[in-house]
């Protein structure tokens, strides 16, 4: 099949056809780019979807959280809800075991919903490099879009630079909300939720604890108590989600495509960025947009390497 | 019966010779519909077993009746379906419930099938304290192994308890439940494990009851009276007959002293088995009558350690459910055992031998702190939610697994000896192998409409209201249950009544963490080609595994899962417990290169096809899927007529040939 005619059935929701198009984005080789530019412009009337972040420690209950808050965001009025699971990869072998599938799980077959596991690859972060290309295709087709990643730290919190907002979800008594004071990013995350509020008093007193350290930081910002048992402070988290903001992926381009750069040909490639254009926002404007300044870029320092050093 | 000193054999009080009485003959059994199991017990009694051994079907291990979509593929597939009383005075018709004893393999649903069971005999006039029997009713290794639980482990434990208290008054001779680490041992336990895990286990549940604090603690001493084990037996039978000894021994320790039960009767320590299945080979199956034998040895070659219960598996469960002759053959191995030879006429043959003692103390002291280790991790429960022995289990698998591709473990017909005369064994008419008469779930499903057409609706309310309000003050559940199956309430309506309090479990897997070593150049090998299927489509290959249906034997899968990985896939590991249809949206989701099934249940068929339409109705139709699972011979070419593009069964012990051979459907798929 064509991608016109995979983005034809994309966007009447055949799944099949979605997931073709996903691993289109998380191709990594360079030939990827013109592609994903095309299925990005015959895509292009469509509006722009909002990316939520979901992080937290491992056994935090994450996965089941999502689960609960899918089914809330539809019956919220969401049009429809993609979910990217981000597990990590065996640095040794370079494979991965995605086991989110098991905890997260829809209601048979609805089409509003869509779940895709990613491997994190080599980089770390918490969220693989084909995260931020996933959400630019997924965000086309979906109203909301979450991405459910292990941030354990500062180093690990790459996702806010994807997210319209992210939440950090902790669990009662689980140590992680002072792990996060510790490790100085309290400050990231737009909203908090304390999972497993089954377990009763103890949930509640986390969420007294966390209030009041949150207090002596800026803006106050939602903790919410839920329990994807019960079902308790998941319609109130999907409605404080749905009335955030959204769509502003496209505004996070210069910043992750210096991370790319940044990532590919290191400091030098930074400086040599710099050096090529007033700002980045300029260079990816002069190249048509990320995947054309990918191509350019590359292209660029493709033809340094076959340049001879002269000295 | 006594042994005076220096007496070389048993005497009774007249000091005349005289022997032990045997342990109970069972037979695992079960299949189609209660009427075809009936006649199957009844012959089972004729040839001399001298206790019932009741399969159920997993629809009813797993709470749901048999006109429930997701049973219909599983009914009367492993074991007899029961939805309702009806069903049960079918099942036992012609069997005299104060003469039986009577155990059922049981767990999720252990309390309904109890509850049946004691209405049962109140219909038919029967007084409950004269009702003998176990019903398994063991959790802990359903989330670890087994996989058929129904409800979050806080509820479970509950019904658990329950049936203790119920029982120590009004059902004096059950076995409320078997601690087993029979299922322990086949998901790769090592004997120190399989006893550390068995011991944690029976801790947590007589913890549970003493600080329920609903009974006294004469009641409580009882209940650990009551308390049996079901275990395995594997070919090792020198070491199986010490870990017997090892177990009695931390028993009786572990009772006096945590418990502080004075009574040495309450103190021993009560086990049944079924030997070890793990070890029975597909390849020469006919060398699994010998195992079988040995394993048998094990558990009844030392009387201080002696089984008080023994089934024995056929020959042939490697290839497919046995047939009644298969059965009544190792029946024949027990009774040749206990009557021809002379074992049951000496005391213990082993007290004093420094090599069992050595052995014995060895598995006691690694038990001893396993069993430390786990009470210090919070007890039982707080191990099974830390992953931590299912990490151990998996370890120790796949260990194994290791041993027999390197040939290190010898098994004999599989890694050594591998050429053999075919067998007249399997070359008859049937292939050796058992198939059931697929009308007989039509009898099944046309019993229970008849059922829910003859009862009172109003009287299946009034109990189901009952039971649901008893669930949620949290009184006692038996009583309600009774109620409930005395007003021909369905096993799938006591599940659900419940399931609405409760709520459903989902299991943690045995994939996460796990590592698991292929041989380093075979592995080289394999992540060569992974990398060069990743240069050439921009990605690592993608497999999604799943088990559909309601088997719940999650090895296989765990396994598979855990081997792709470290050959450089990329696994989405969809779990257990799958409707057909579910995979198929994983896989269309995932845009998966392959999918892996894992089957055990004997419905490969079915639900192999179903898979395949699932993707084909989804766009998905170009996926390639392969399965895995105890596939007799000719249902390969079925399977693969069906659109199946490879079949692993248990001849295929060589991981990296496996992945080998998935690699290659996948290459040829993308090609």
């Amino acid at each position: 099949m064509t991608d016109a005619a995979l983005c034809a059935a994309a966007r009447h929701g055949d799944k099949r056809a979605i997931a073709r198009l996903v691993s289109a984005f998380e191709d990594p080789r360079p030939q990827a780019a013109p592609r994903r530019a095309a299925i990005l412009a015959a895509l292009a009337d469509r509006p722009i979807g909002r990316v939520v972040g979901l992080t937290g420690a491992p056994g935090v209950g994450k996965s089941t959280l999502v689960g609960a808050l899918a089914g809330a965001l539809l019956a919220a009025g969401e049009r429809n809800v993609a979910v990217v699971a981000v597990d990590p990869s065996s640095p040794l072998t370079g494979g991965a075991l995605l086991g989110d599938r098991t905890r997260v799980r829809f209601a048979g077959d609805d089409p509003r919903l869509y779940f895709r596991s990613q491997a994190s690859g080599a980089i770390a972060g918490g969220v693989a490099r084909a995260t931020h290309q996933v959400c630019r295709l997924l965000t086309r087709l979906f109203a909301t879009v979450i991405v459910e990643t292990v941030g354990v730290g500062q180093g690990e919190i790459e996702i806010v630079r994807i997210a319209d907002t992210t939440w950090l979800v902790v669990q009662p008594h689980g140590g992680d909300a002072i792990q996060f004071l510790k490790a100085g990013v309290m400050e990231v995350p737009d909203g908090f939720v304390i999972s497993k509020g089954d377990l009763g008093s103890a949930a509640g007193a986390t969420a007294a604890t966390l209030t009041a350290a949150l207090r002596l930081g800026t803006a106050a910002r939602p903790v919410i108590v839920t329990s994807a048992v019960t079902g308790v402070g998941v319609a109130e988290l999907a409605a404080a989600i749905a009335a955030g903001p959204r769509g502003r992926l496209v505004d996070r381009e210069p910043y992750l495509f210096e991370r790319w750069v940044a990532d590919e040909y290191g400091q030098a490639g930074l400086r040599r960025l710099a050096a090529a254009a007033p700002s980045t926002a300029a260079y990816l404007a002069a190249h048509g947009g990320l995947d054309g300044a990918q191509l350019a870029f590359g292209a660029a320092e493709a033809c340094r390497d076959r340049v001879p050093d002269p000295a | 019966m006594s042994t005076p000193p220096g007496s070389y054999q048993l005497t009774d009080a007249t000091g005349a010779p005289s022997r032990d009485a045997p342990w109970i003959f069972r037979t695992y059994a079960g299949h189609s519909s209660p009427r075809a199991s009936n006649a199957l017990y009844r012959a089972g009694l004729e040839r001399g077993q001298t206790g019932l051994s009741i399969a159920f079907d997993l629809p009813t291990q797993c709470g749901y009746s048999s006109d429930a979509p997701i049973a219909r593929p599983e009914v009367g597939k492993v074991g007899v379906p029961i939805n309702s009383l009806d069903d049960f005075h079918l099942l036992f018709d012609g069997i005299p419930l104060e003469r039986m004893n009577t155990s059922m393999t049981i767990n999720g649903t252990a309390m309904w099938l109890l509850a049946l069971y004691v209405a049962l005999a109140r219909e038919r006039g029967v007084a409950e304290a004269k009702l003998r029997g176990t019903i398994q009713n063991d959790i802990v290794k359903e989330y670890l192994a087994r996989g058929t639980y129904i409800f979050p482990p806080e509820h479970s434990l509950r019904l658990i308890a329950e049936t203790y208290e119920y029982c120590v008054d009004r059902l004096p001779e059950w076995n409320p439940s078997n601690v087993c680490s029979y299922h322990l041992q086949e998901a790769g336990a090592t004997p120190v494990q399989e006893v550390g895990f068995a011991l944690a286990t029976a801790v947590g549940l007589l913890d549970r009851i003493k600080a329920r604090g609903r009974i006294d603690a004469a009641a409580v001493a009882r209940c650990v009276g009551r308390l049996s084990f079901f275990v395995n037996s594997g070919i090792r039978f020198v070491e199986e007959m010490c870990k017997m000894r090892a177990f009695a021994e931390l028993w009786d320790e572990l009772t006096r002293e945590r418990y502080g039960v004075t009574d040495p009767k309450l103190r021993l320590f009560r086990y049944g088995v079924q030997v070890n299945s793990l070890g029975l080979t597909e390849p020469q199956p006919e060398n699994n009558a010998w195992r079988i034998l040995l394993e048998a040895l094990g558990v009844t070659l030392s009387r201080k350690a002696r089984c008080r219960a023994l089934q024995l598996p056929a020959w042939n469960e490697a290839m497919s459910l046995p047939r009644p002759w298969d059965q009544q053959w190792a029946l024949r191995l027990q009774q040749i055992l206990a009557y021809e030879t002379d074992l049951l006429e000496y005391p213990d043959l082993f007290d004093g031998n420094p090599a069992v003692a050595g052995k014995t103390a060895s598995i006691v002291e690694g038990a001893r702190a396993e069993l430390d280790r786990i009470i210090a991790m919070g007890g039982v429960q707080a191990a099974v939610d830390a992953g931590y022995m299912k990490q151990a289990l998996v370890r120790s698998m796949t260990e194994r697994m290791a041993r027999i591709g390197s040939g290190a473990q010898v098994v004999v017909g599989v890694n050594a000896w591998t050429d053999g005369l075919p067998s007249p064994l399997t070359t008859g008419e049937d292939g050796g192998r058992f198939s059931a008469d697929p009308a007989a779930v039509d009898d099944a499903l046309a019993a229970l409409a008849a059922t829910k057409a003859r009862r009172d609706p109003a009287r299946v309310a009034a109990a189901l209201a009952e039971l649901t309000a008893a669930a949620k003050r949290g009184d006692n559940l038996m009583e309600p249950s009774i109620a409930c199956a005395l007003a021909r309430v369905t096993t799938g309506e006591w599940a659900d009544a419940l399931r609405a309090v409760f709520g459903e479990y989902r299991a943690i897997t045995g994939v996460d963490g796990q590592s698991l070593e292929l041989p380093p150049a075979q592995a080289a090998a394999l992540r060569a080609r992974v990398e060069a299927f990743a240069a050439a489509h921009g990605r690592r290959p993608r497999l999604v595994v799943g088990k559909p249906g309601l088997d719940g034997h999650s090895n296989g899968a765990e396994v598979i899962a855990v081997a792709a990985r470290h050959a450089g896939w990329d696994v989405i590991y969809a779990g257990i417990r799958l409707a057909p249809d579910d995979i198929a949206v994983s896989a269309v989701e995932e845009d998966a290169d392959l999918v892996g099934v894992s089957i055990l249940s004997g419905s490969h068929l079915e639900l192999a096809a179903q898979v395949i339409d699932g993707l084909r109705a989804r766009g998905g139709g170009d996926i390639p899927v392969v399965v895995g699972g105890i596939v007799p011979r000719p249902d390969v070419a079925r399977l693969e007529a069906l659109g199946v593009r490879a079949v692993f069964t248990p001849a295929d012990y060589d991981l990296a040939q496996v992945m080998s051979r998935m690699l290659d459907v996948v290459e040829g798929a993308a090609a």
